[in-house]
């Protein structure tokens, strides 16, 4: 029977040396001399040492055995390593240890009395060291060992210093371990900081990419907008060309060759539609698409969309049905653009139904602020992949019907563009062979912020030379009709799309007569007539009402000095304003020769053409340098003028003629397939006499023109 | 960390060891003392362990690894002030330090370190005439 006189746990290296110096304690208590202790101590301390180095860790037991002499010091130290393997061959000492001198375990055994050593691989060593007490030692009692135990006790509480080291050491281990931590922390922040380095560079670059990509888009719109330009012109000429063919101008056609004739101006004009898409896409990315704001319903587009599309209804099993909009205030914004859009939408829906029907449908916005059309079909459908691509130029969605169909692939993204134009937007909604539903939210009242009512009095420069003469007129087209038939006139046109503009202009002019439409967009005029004619100031200026209300009787009655329905001729109005003002309208126009600069034939044979049937003999150049010398020469009556030519431009021309005296008064015609933006009009209306299309190259534009000269 | 104090005394290096060495402590003397042995030029080291009261097997193999790489380094070591039981212990444990002078105390030390050197020089001087 043994009694347990200490327990030692060892964990670190320096319990090792804590177990043979608590070995020696143990032993010099017991009565073991200076020799033994230090034997017992150094057997411990090799044991001890291989439980830490194999194992980890491990525990020293100090016991007592035997309550009578011989008294036997047992120790046991026990650990929960790998066991050992080759115990059999370290007993008989052919082991050559790694680490110690193989001497640990041999050593132990010659410095004790007894050795015994279990080891189980895999689940740990127990050795039992074990020294019988000397002869001469007291005899340890039970008493003596508590004794023993306590003193045991005390000197480890004594040895403070011990203690110190022990934390110190451990204060130590804990600080290199924050030092090693923080070298770690600065390392990351490094890290970190190289990758933020990286970040920002990253962004700078994403920068420069996004702006070379802006401007990449912005010379692609300049090219589209010149190329689309530059395919007009030859476009024009075989559209023109054709139409002489087959109005017979030169000799009739045979049966045959009429066909042929047809066929080509269809082509051309198929393809000048798609020129004219792009440059519509062109023109809106290029920010130069006015947006023209009238009142309207949607009822009343709808009625004009119905009879539109109607020719679009090629197949019986496909239903177009247009829902009556209800309680829908109606919209100031631009029709045109609205109703292209409504197009777009559903002659797709058409295109890619092949039974069912299309429905159109607008309603009020939530907000009520808008009014959301609704074109849903019962068609194909679109997977959720496409429904974004298809608002990209040139996208179009592989489909067994897309081979029937044609198409550009710039419908889609032109209504998106327009319906942003018009701050609005256009979505789509739909499910694969159930259908789509295509939605144009357009706001209730456009509001262009560069469309300021003070940029429009800008315009009103009077000239001293002419009368004024105020229109009051909400349809743009008619102001621009009535403005041609004045321009060179003795009369200048103020125009008035409203009653408020009309007071505003009131104030500032006092013209020489008035054009009065009766029906304006939301009001009516009639008011203003009384007003008019009841004021003081104002009740000497004659007044033309020229409207579509057939209503003289109340016209005259409220004292209009004249009535007419609208439009006029341009005869009429001048020879009413003629008769108001006393003044002659212009001296009549003899027409003699006409002389036509453009450096492309087509063109000069084109006009020529056309002015085949005009009283006078054309003329033509085909380079600046030649028309001017001609102008020079001839001195005719007009200059037909193309804008684009090489060496010397129709700007530069036009300069040349207004410079030199003898040349001056010589009203010139711009021809141009150029779509001129608003400063190029505004420099060319100061020095040209008109401006026309080569799209609208006709007999009647040129007759027009030359009237009016 | 915790040293042994090395110190120099003329030609030789002093080692004083005066508490119970753990394993890595007697580690970091070796590499200490080689380490000052060569910056130093010291011919000679004395370590004393008058107060070891137990030197195992590993604590002995390390100083015979000690002399050992002293003498590579042109140093001779005596160990002096080996308490009995401790010689007594290392005898039985079977360890007899090959290679390791020792002396009863540090001035014997230092007198057999001056006689190893006499006889060094006087061997060159011989083999050099």
């Amino acid at each position: 029977m043994s009694v347990p006189i200490l327990t030692l746990p060892i964990k670190y290296e320096q319990d090792v040396v804590g177990a043979r110096q608590r070995a020696r304690q143990v032993a010099d208590l017991l009565g073991f001399d200076q020799q033994d202790q230090t034997r017992i101590a150094t057997a411990v301390s090799e044991i001890a040492r291989n439980a830490f180095i194999y194992a980890k860790s491990g525990e020293v037991e100090f016991q007592l055995e035997g309550q009578l002499a011989p008294q036997v010091l047992l120790i046991h130290i026990s650990d929960r390593g790998p066991g050992i393997a080759t115990l059999a061959h370290i007993l008989a000492e052919q082991y050559q240890s790694p680490t110690g001198m193989g001497l640990g375990i041999i050593g132990a055994r010659r410095l004790m009395d007894q050795c015994d050593i279990q080891s189980t691989p895999g689940q740990g060593t127990s050795v039992w060291l074990k020294k019988v007490l000397p002869k001469r030692a007291p005899l340890v009692t039970a008493a003596r060992l508590q004794q023993i135990v306590g003193e045991l006790t005390s000197r480890a509480m004594q040895e403070p210093l011990a203690e110190i080291r022990q934390q110190n050491q451990e204060l130590l281990q804990a600080l290199a371990e924050v030092r090693e931590r923080r070298e770690e922390l600065a390392q990351l922040n490094q890290e970190l900081e190289d990758t933020n380095r990286g970040v920002v560079a990253l962004y700078a670059e994403l920068d420069e990419k996004a702006d070379h990509l802006r401007r990449a888009d912005e010379m692609k719109s300049r090219f589209l907008s010149n190329m689309s330009h530059e395919f007009r012109t030859p476009l024009s000429s075989i559209l023109a060309l054709s139409q002489l063919l087959m109005d017979r101008s030169d000799g009739d056609l045979t049966g045959e060759q009429e066909k042929q004739v047809r066929y080509i101006r269809k082509s051309a004009e198929g393809l000048l539609e798609m020129v004219n898409d792009l440059l519509d896409l062109a023109k809106i990315e290029a920010g130069k698409i006015e947006v023209r704001p009238i009142e309207f319903s949607p009822a009343t587009l709808f009625s004009a969309l119905r009879g539109m599309l109607r020719p679009l209804l090629i197949s019986e099993a496909v239903n177009l049905v247009f829902e009556d909009p209800k309680d829908i205030p109606p919209l100031y914004s631009d029709e045109g653009k609205v109703s292209q859009i409504l197009r777009n939408f559903i002659s797709n829906a058409l295109k890619f139904t092949e039974r069912g029907e299309v429905r159109v449908k607008a309603t009020l916005s939530p907000t009520g602020d808008a009014v959301i059309f609704a074109v849903s079909d019962t068609g194909v459908g679109i997977t959720p992949e496409d429904q974004e691509r298809i608002f990209e130029e040139f996208t179009q969605i592989e489909h067994p019907l897309q081979g029937r169909v044609k198409g550009t692939g710039l419908g889609l993204p032109l209504c998106r563009r327009l319906a942003t134009l018009l701050g609005g937007r256009v979505d789509v909604a739909s499910q694969l062979d159930v259908g789509s539903v295509f939605t144009a939210t357009i706001p209730l009242e456009h509001r262009d912020p560069t469309e300021e009512f003070t940029a429009t009095m800008a315009e009103w420069m009077l000239d001293p030379q002419r009368q004024p003469v105020l229109l009051v007129e909400d349809e743009p087209e008619i102001i621009l009709l009535y403005e041609k038939y004045l321009r060179g006139s003795n009369f200048q046109l103020l125009s008035a799309r409203n009653l408020r503009e009309v007071r505003t202009l009131m104030a500032q002019v006092r013209p020489s007569a008035i054009v009065l439409d009766i029906m304006l967009r939301g009001e009516e005029s009639w008011r203003l007539l009384t007003e008019l004619k009841a004021n003081e100031t104002t009740r000497q200026i004659p007044i033309l009402v020229a409207t579509t209300v057939e209503d003289q009787r109340k016209g005259l009655a409220l004292g209009a000095d004249a009535y007419c329905i609208k439009p006029l001729t341009r005869e009429a109005i001048l020879a009413h304003l003629s008769q108001f003002t006393g003044l002659q309208a212009e001296p009549p126009a003899t027409t003699t020769q006409l002389l036509v600069i453009d450096d492309e034939e087509a063109t000069r044979y084109l006009i020529t053409k056309l002015l085949s049937d005009a009283p006078g003999v054309v003329h033509e150049a085909e380079n600046g340098e030649e028309g001017l010398r001609q102008a020079y020469a001839l001195q005719p009556s007009v200059i037909f003028l193309d804008l684009n030519m090489p060496r010397m431009s129709g700007y530069e021309v036009l300069k040349k003629l207004k410079a030199d005296p003898h040349t001056q008064a010589i009203p010139v015609v711009i021809v141009t397939s150029q779509l001129l933006d608003e400063a190029e009009q505004r420099l060319l209306a100061a020095q040209a006499h008109a401006i026309i299309n080569k799209n609208n190259l006709s007999r009647e534009v040129l007759k027009e023109v030359l009237i009016l000269e | 960390m915790e040293r042994i104090p090395i110190l120099k005394l003329g030609d030789f290096l002093l080692v004083t060891i005066q508490v119970d060495m753990h394993d890595q402590l007697v580690m970091t003397l070796q590499d200490d003392l080689t380490e000052r042995i060569v910056k130093t030029q010291a011919l000679g080291v004395l370590m004393d362990i008058s107060s070891l009261e137990i030197v195992d097997s590993f604590i002995g193999r390390m100083i015979g690894n000690i002399a050992a790489m002293a003498r590579v380094l042109d140093a001779e070591t005596v160990v002096v002030g080996m308490q009995p039981a401790v010689a007594i212990t290392l005898v039985e444990l079977g360890l007899s330090l090959p290679g390791v002078r020792t002396a009863l105390n540090v001035d014997s030390g230092m007198k057999l370190l001056r006689t190893m050197l006499d006889q060094k020089e006087m061997a060159n001087a011989s083999s050099a005439r």
